[in-house]
């Protein structure tokens, strides 16, 4: 296992590369960038997120086969010609589905923490905001939220809300959402208290404006890079209800559904379960590459 | 101490209303009539009327919460619609694999997490250090569901060395109980091992980096010595933190874990019920797990407080 992943010692990589000798002033994102590709480890998670998209986009055009489509007279085939990465029990063509849930994952990775960034942000501004009871209120409901296991809230969300992609979009908003607005509650407790906020009253600006130009532009990075490192664990958790059964229904094509399927099968046809796995897994790691360099380059406590 | 402890308690208990209001309210999230999603449209209509009746959907939200709130009070969480037995009974049931399952793990996790988390930082930027590194990370974003069946194909069916799937009680059978939950315990252990050996290596640089190091250095005490009797104390702190904070993705692991390996706990009795559409069951084991994972939470609250003295006076 030793070395299999090339620099993984993401803090110290930079040490063997040439330093950047002392730039022009640029664009600020220019060189968020820059710091965030000065992380080794970076443009792989970056190449690899960046494939994914590719591949959930032109989804139709890159499988081979109809994912849905069976083939009762060719199942459990082995990987190779004309199946890459062979069939499933019911003769359906492995890699098709494979490129198929490479969509639902990246959907509800990115739709979930979506939803969570802005029910987050929005009760994270009115509890800072106002104060008092709507504050207190505001955060011991998220208190409450945070009072559950994730999967478990998760689980019993998706119970009510009916299978399927819908209820997992929101059971997975619901449980991300304190985060941000914790996040968020601690930013505009902060912003609010600087000199430059008070001569923005001082001038008479209205309590929405202030919010707009002064606190969310201040308070987005910490968001920013929540939100970057949540996308990998949505999409872990979109994998793990639908493997038990409760996100995408089958027949259609999901990471999770499909290693679930192919459970039974470990034995005869171990490609069903290490088809999606390894998609899975190599999303997981590049998106969370991404977070850590997205991390590095925004938060100044580790910047060098 | 006790001040502290106090002053936790008294945090909890709007939580605990909200907690127990939130539960309470999943039923009526269901889209459509609870009852017709929990029994097939053949089932008898009077048998329909009775359970509505009995679950007090027959009347306002107001008064359904007070009698449940009443009940709950009471220690009364309800029964299961498919056995008829109280949650509470099908729960604690349930416990003991549940509970063995989740020390296994903590004890695998911190196991390989000390030695490789120690190792890493005392031999920093070394060949052990990026294995270490390069191990915590596939610990990190292994999917628990996906090393469970990596594991179950090597141990289980290539190599046939440990059953893959039921549960046999370690107390009356300790051989072949311990076998039973080696796989899931290995599975559980090894996420939760990558967190701590990550966080460990980490604290453990910041601890090397203090005056009281080159003091205890200084002085002549061994490298070992040092490591142990000064670095290590005060670099726990953090770990503690990460290990309370993992409990919730713990518990959610354990849910998968038991699912996978047919193991009767807690987490397979959630996932059960959710599928059978058991809501009362749903419910109450939803509201017990919430309950322990919030008095878990206490606990690593207050062994801060025991570890480090100033956050007592805070």
């Amino acid at each position: 296992m030793a070395g299999s992943i090339p620099g993984s010692d993401l803090a110290e990589g930079a040490a063997g590369l040439p330093r950047p000798a002392a730039e022009p002033v640029r664009a600020r994102r220019w060189k968020v960038l820059r710091r965030a590709a000065r992380a080794r480890l970076a443009p792989l998670g970056a190449a690899v997120t960046l494939l994914a998209v590719l591949v959930a986009l032109a989804a139709p055009l890159l499988a081979p086969y109809d994912p849905l489509a069976q083939d009762l007279g060719d199942t459990l085939a082995r990987p190779g010609r004309p199946h890459l990465l062979g069939t499933d029990n019911v003769g359906r063509d492995v890699l098709s589905r494979v490129i198929w849930g490479t969509r639902v994952s990246l959907v509800a990775g990115l739709v979930s923490v979506a939803l969570a960034v802005l029910a987050g942000s929005l009760l994270g501004i009115l509890a800072g905001y106002c104060g008092g009871r709507v504050d207190g209120l505001v955060m011991r409901l998220m208190d409450a939220v945070l009072s559950f296991p994730p999967l478990v809230l998760a689980l019993a969300l998706g119970a009510v809300l009916g299978a399927g992609l819908t209820g997992v979009l929101v059971a997975l908003g619901v449980v991300y959402t304190p985060t941000f607005a914790r996040l968020m509650r601690g930013q505009v407790l902060t912003i609010t208290a600087r000199d430059y906020v008070d001569a923005a009253r001082a001038l008479g600006a209205p309590g929405w404006r202030i919010a707009w130009r002064h606190v969310v532009p201040n308070a987005i990075n910490p968001i920013i890079v929540q939100a970057s490192l949540s996308v990998a664990f949505a999409i872990l958790a979109e994998a793990s209800l639908s493997f038990l059964g409760l996100g995408i229904q089958p027949p259609q094509a999901s990471w999770g559904s499909m290693i679930n399927a192919g459970r039974g099968y470990l034995q005869q046809a171990p490609w069903i379960v290490f088809g999606p796995g390894g998609a899975l897994f190599v999303t997981v790691v590049g998106l969370s590459f991404v977070g850590d360099a997205v991390r590095d380059a925004l938060d100044p406590r580790t910047r060098e | 101490m006790g001040r502290l402890v106090l002053r936790r308690l008294g945090a909890t208990v709007p939580v605990l209303l909200l907690v127990t209001a939130g539960v309470f309210l999943l039923l009526h999230l269901t889209p459509g009539d609870p009852i017709d999603v929990m029994m097939a449209e053949s089932v008898d209509a009077t048998v329909k009327e009775h359970l509505r009746r009995e679950l007090g959907l027959d009347r306002p939200l107001h008064e359904q919460y007070a009698a449940w709130m009443g009940r709950l009070l009471r220690g009364d969480l309800g029964r299961s619609i498919r056995n008829g037995e109280p949650v509470i009974e099908n729960v604690s049931r349930r416990l003991r694999p549940s509970l063995e399952l989740a020390l296994c793990a903590m004890a695998i996790s911190l196991v390989v997490a000390f030695p490789v988390g120690i190792v890493s930082a005392v031999r920093r930027n070394t060949t052990i250090d990026r294995a270490g590194a390069t191990f915590a990370l596939f610990g990190i974003c292994m999917p628990n569901f996906l090393l469970a069946l990596l594991l179950i194909f090597f141990f289980g069916v290539t190599l046939r060395w440990l059953p893959i799937s039921g549960y046999t009680d370690p107390l009356e059978e300790p051989w072949n109980g311990l076998r039973s939950l080696a796989l899931p315990a290995v599975t559980l252990g090894l996420a939760l091992a990558a967190v701590v050996t990550r966080t460990l290596r980490s604290s453990l640089l910041e601890a090397l980096a203090e005056d009281y190091v080159r003091t205890a250095r200084a002085k002549g005490l061994s490298e070992w010595r040092v490591i142990w009797s000064h670095v290590l104390k005060n670099a726990l702190i953090p770990v503690v933190t990460v290990l309370g904070l993992q409990l919730g993705t713990l518990i959610g692991g354990a849910v998968i874990t038991e699912y996978v390996f047919a193991l009767p706990g807690v987490g397979r009795l959630v996932v059960d019920a959710v599928f059978a559409r058991d809501y009362p069951l749903v419910q109450g084991v939803v509201l017990l797990i919430a309950l322990g994972f919030i008095v878990s939470n206490l606990i690593v609250d207050v062994l801060y407080g025991w570890i480090d003295p100033r956050i007592r006076s805070r």
